[in-house]
């Protein structure tokens, strides 16, 4: 497992259990990743388009749902 | 919709708590978040009314480090169960790689875990998405409650289960069966993730 920033020594408890689980998937995931990417793939790219969700760029600070208390007024009807 | 950066080196999973009013979706992301280490901890945003009720969603970054070169990051989302949120609950939906539903285990909230699942159907098939392929992990909440109270597993997984996935019971107000379900779902994302792309599958 290529876990270049792993401090699951120092992380004891629930968590790092569970990283030490899901690494071993996402290691084998980014590797046949790897394998499928093509040259071409050089640039930045995305391989599939996220769709947006209202998300916290910010700890604590919503600042992509200007609109936020309008929707708040629109659920509570 | 897992995002997969090769030119920044980042995966990003989205994973969606789905179900029924009160049933402990916050709950469960409240002691995942108080059990990362604090080098990890990031700020996990909630909105709740006064009444503690989610008011649109809570969302958690989960930093997992970097694996194989790729910056890899969870974002866990509930949403809030109240019928009168459906707009909100779409809306979290879009681009979820993978779903908890945290169904109830009390035996007369049994309707309202089968309306939630429903919901999540429609809302999947809304957004493009199988409800019969997305991975799907049930977890059966609430289990310390008198035995008197709640369903048995094995009716709650006939009743809601048809898929057959993974399910788990939980108590996750003391973290019982929290981390297992996680475990499970990002398993089920990420296998997915080196699979070649297809909608809806």
């Amino acid at each position: 497992m290529a876990r270049e920033a792993g401090k699951e020594a120092e992380e004891g408890g629930e968590f790092a259990d569970f990283l030490a689980d899901v690494s071993k998937e996402l290691a084998q995931s980014v590797e046949s990743l790897d394998k499928r990417a093509t040259p071409a793939a050089t640039s930045p790219t995305t391989e599939k388009k996220k769709l947006r969700t209202p998300a916290v760029a910010d700890a604590g600070v919503i600042v992509e749902w200007p609109n936020v208390a309008d929707r708040v007024i629109e659920e509570m009807r | 919709m897992s995002v997969v950066n090769y030119g920044t080196r980042e995966i990003t999973c989205k994973i969606v708590y789905y179900g029924p009013g009160r049933s402990g979706k916050t709950t469960n992301l409240q002691h995942v978040y108080s059990k990362l280490p604090e080098e990890r901890k990031g700020k996990m945003v909630s909105l709740a009314t006064e009444t503690d009720r989610t008011l649109f969603f809570d969302f958690l970054p989960l930093d997992l480090g970097t694996i194989s070169g790729f910056a890899t990051r969870f974002q866990l989302y509930t949403v809030p169960g109240q019928v009168y949120y459906a707009a909100t609950r779409k809306l979290v939906l879009q681009g979820v790689d993978g779903v908890v539903f945290v169904a109830d285990s009390q035996s007369r909230q049994l309707a309202e875990n089968i309306e939630s699942l429903q919901d999540l159907h429609a809302n999947l098939a809304d957004e493009g998405l199988d409800p019969r392929t997305i991975p799907l992990v049930m977890q059966y909440n609430k289990r310390d409650l008198p035995a008197g109270e709640i369903s048995a597993i094995e009716d709650l997984d006939e009743t809601l289960n048809f898929r057959g996935v993974p399910h788990y019971p939980a108590t996750a107000v003391t973290g019982g069966g929290v981390f297992e379900t996680l475990r499970s779902i990002s398993t089920l994302v990420l296998s997915r993730l080196s699979a070649p792309a297809t909608k809806g599958s």
